[in-house]
């Protein structure tokens, strides 16, 4: 206290204080403008830092010391803004020194008002910017990196197949990809809870929001099978996915999720599972059958004159054929898939291979078999297969159309291939039915009736078709009959 | 729609008189840039202001980059104006850029419009040719370079008020009350659009009378581009303005004023 009364004389206070000093020499240039933008006064400085004497810059507008675009903006922003609102806090401005070089200030400014309250003149602070410009380059670059990293983001979001989406720490959803608009068709912006909660199965509801919950709650990843609306109001399957994001600091900052539709996948193990069904059903018909003939052999094998021992040899075989031939089917259909078959080709007359096969047939049912067409048609195919498939179109149309004692095969040559039909007068098929019925594991189910076999007949026909380079197809009329037809390339 | 475009425009109308007055601000500014003249006029005329979308108190929510990449966007803005005021045989005084929103308005539809008063027009700010429009394309990337890295400064002085800050109102008054508070990204698609057109084929077409203020010493718009203006318009009167810059109805609004007077009581 004693030491700050010794110095508080006024005479020294004052002493200490050279406006002009203060005013040339300040840490910061100063230049006053008139409200034309004429340069008024300005301090050392504010000279120095440009390399200008006073007497070239006095009477001078202070745009000549912007570039082009700097002078725009200040005719634009900086006078107006100071005529209009008496004060421009920090623009960034590049100013130009005398030999040619920039450099960034920062533009502060205040007017002075006369009596009327206009302007008489505008006072500027420049202070110098060159390290906050740096870091404005820096940040401006930044944010344009952002943003083009966003709009790649936004575009691989958009582009994936699956639905994707973001979810706050506590499971409130936050962003969701194109495809997620697209498969609900939902034009909300941002929809609430109530719209997707909305789109699951009401039977998985319950288990989904107890496992989201579970997830949130332990911070554990999420997985789980559900089935979502579609748009025509029927469920598809979904595998649901969501793990978290972690920050270094260890919190859950958000949840990253995904939907993926799994419906065909899910439908395709249902159907193997069903087919496993029938298959073993299909295999275990005839092997009961020759468990028991093998009891009954067993049971008569000390008398071998026994007159029933023929009979039962042959019942026995007729199984064992059956057997065979669902074995067969089997191996030929996982052959077919894996694409291992192989064709061994030869000029073959379609008409005469078909009279074979169709005597076969004739001779083993009480059918009326009617083959017609060009007798000379020939193809290079696989006799044996091509017979396969005849024989297969044949047997179904026996199987499926039991009453109707007539079957015609017609033979008609076509442009570039040779077409083959075989026409049952049976029930017929269900047109929604047709496009599936070369499908794997497919089979005709008619009002609740299952039919026995293994539903492959018809898939490895279409893959041996195929092979030839060929087309296979089925038409019907539901209580006038079928087509089954198939057309071998001319070569 | 008359509603929502009065909402969305922030339009004002105020004064007296029977015949319409409406002032369009320029690019980079808003409505109030009027405010030193447009009290000169409100004992004689009915004045209408308002605010281009995404400018000023305009409701930024309806801005749509789209829509405004080209100053048919603005016209229509304009036009909607009109329509929503039922407008006809108006008085237009258009700034800078607004004077070539108001000549494409009023191409399309002249019964609209009774005058058009240009302040410091230009078709074109592109040299090209023979035609000497004042810029180079690089000024004028090196003004978006500007308005970039000003962006910083003015989000700095508005992000407070537009954080919503209620314990400090004075900052949303500053950003109600701030002149060229445009949103800075507006701001930049404005200026491409504004500073890239070219209306010079337009002038022609012009069926209205007209009037050009040019400024003395107007770096945005020199006397040869006001003299282009008058030359290929037909039915343009020139005045020479003692005002310097770009802005006269700010810097000088006495003489801006008198000038327009002038004009009105002549015609």
């Amino acid at each position: 206290m004693d030491e700050l009364s010794a110095y508080g004389h006024q005479e020294f206070l004052s002493s200490l204080i050279d406006v002009a000093e203060l005013y040339n020499n300040a840490p910061c240039g100063y230049c006053s403008i008139s409200p034309n933008g004429i340069i008024l006064k300005i301090n050392h400085t504010l000279l120095n830092w440009l390399g200008y004497r006073e007497d070239e810059l006095i009477g001078q507008k202070f745009s000549v010391l912007l570039s082009k675009g700097g002078q725009m903006h200040f005719e634009m922003f900086f006078l107006p803004l100071a005529s209009v609102e008496h004060s421009v806090k920090e623009m960034s401005y590049e100013i130009n020194r005398k030999d040619g070089s920039s450099h960034p200030v920062l533009l502060n400014a205040s007017v002075k008002l006369d009596d009327h309250q206009r302007i008489t003149a505008i006072n500027t602070v420049l202070t110098d910017n060159s390290a906050r410009r740096q870091y404005e380059k820096d940040l401006i670059r930044s944010r344009q990196m952002a943003e083009s990293e966003r709009k790649r983001l936004q575009f691989m979001a958009d582009f994936i197949p699956e639905i994707i989406f973001t979810a706050t720490a506590k499971g409130k959803i936050d962003y969701l990809n194109a495809r997620f608009f697209e498969y609900f068709k939902c034009d909300i912006k941002i929809p609430g809870s109530a719209f997707i909660l909305s789109q699951f199965h009401p039977e998985d509801l319950k288990m989904l929001l107890k496992t989201w919950q579970e997830s949130i709650n332990l911070g554990k990843d999420l997985q789980v099978e559900i089935r979502l609306k579609n748009f025509s109001g029927g469920y598809e399957w979904h595998l649901l996915k969501a793990a978290k994001f972690i920050t270094e600091g260890g919190e859950i900052a958000n949840w990253f999720g995904s939907c993926a539709n799994i419906n065909d996948h899910v439908n395709a193990l249902k159907k193997k599972d069903e087919f496993i069904d029938i298959a073993s059903h299909e295999l275990k018909t005839p092997i009961t059958s020759l468990k028991a003939i093998l009891q009954l052999l067993d049971r008569v094998k000390a008398d071998p004159g026994n007159r029933m021992i023929p009979s039962l040899i042959e019942k026995a075989n007729k199984n064992l054929r059956k057997v065979n031939i669902l074995v067969d089917d089997l191996l030929n259909a996982s052959q077919l898939a894996q694409g291992h078959l192989q064709l061994n080709k030869v000029q073959v007359n379609l008409f005469e291979l078909i009279g074979d096969c169709v005597h076969h047939i004739r001779m083993e049912n009480n059918y009326e078999i009617l083959t017609e067409g060009d007798k000379d048609a020939t193809v290079v195919a696989d006799e044996g297969r091509i017979e396969q498939v005849v024989t297969n179109f044949i047997s179904n149309a026996i199987k499926y159309a039991p009453d109707s004692k007539k079957i015609r095969v017609k033979i008609c040559r076509l442009a570039t291939s040779i077409r083959t039909e075989v026409i049952d007068f049976g029930q017929g098929i269900a047109a929604e039915k047709i496009p599936f019925l070369f499908d794997r594991y497919y089979q005709v189910e008619n009002k609740g009736v299952k039919y026995t076999g293994l539903g492959l007949g018809l898939f490895i026909c279409s893959e041996i078709i195929k092979k030839h380079g060929g087309k296979i197809g089925a038409e019907s009329i539901q209580g006038e009959g079928s087509t089954f037809w198939f057309e071998l390339p001319i070569q | 729609m008359a509603n929502d475009v009065i909402k969305r425009n922030h339009v004002n109308i105020i004064g007296n008189g029977q015949q319409v007055m409406l002032f369009a601000h320029g690019f980079g500014c808003d409505q109030n840039a009027w405010k030193f003249i447009v009290d000169a006029f409100t004992d004689d005329y009915k004045v209408v202001l308002f605010d281009y979308t995404g400018s000023g108190n305009s409701d930024i929510t309806q801005y749509d980059r789209i829509k405004y990449s080209t100053l048919d966007g603005y016209v229509q803005d304009l036009l909607e104006v009109y329509e929503s005021l039922s407008l006809r045989e108006v008085i237009f005084v258009g700034h800078s850029v607004s004077s070539m929103v108001g000549l494409l308005a009023a191409n399309h539809y002249p019964d609209y419009f009774s005058k058009l008063i240009f302040i410091g027009p230009s078709p074109r700010y592109l040299n090209e040719g023979a035609y000497n429009g004042g810029f180079e394309k690089k000024d004028l990337e090196d003004l978006f370079d500007f308005m970039d890295s000003n962006y910083l400064g003015w989000s700095s002085a508005l992000a407070p008020a537009i954080m919503g800050n209620a314990d400090r109102p004075e900052l949303g008054e500053f950003l109600t009350g701030s002149f060229c508070a445009t949103d800075p990204d507006v701001a930049r698609d404005f200026a491409r659009v504004t500073f890239f057109s070219d209306n010079r084929a337009d002038l022609a077409k012009s069926k209205v009378e007209s009037l050009t203020l040019q400024c003395a010493d107007d770096i945005i718009a020199p006397t040869i581009v006001g003299k282009y203006v008058h030359e290929n318009t037909p039915g343009n009167e020139f005045v020479q303005l003692n005002a310097k810059g770009h802005c006269p109805h700010i810097s000088e609004p006495e003489e801006t004023i008198a000038a327009i007077k002038r004009y009105l009581l002549k015609n």
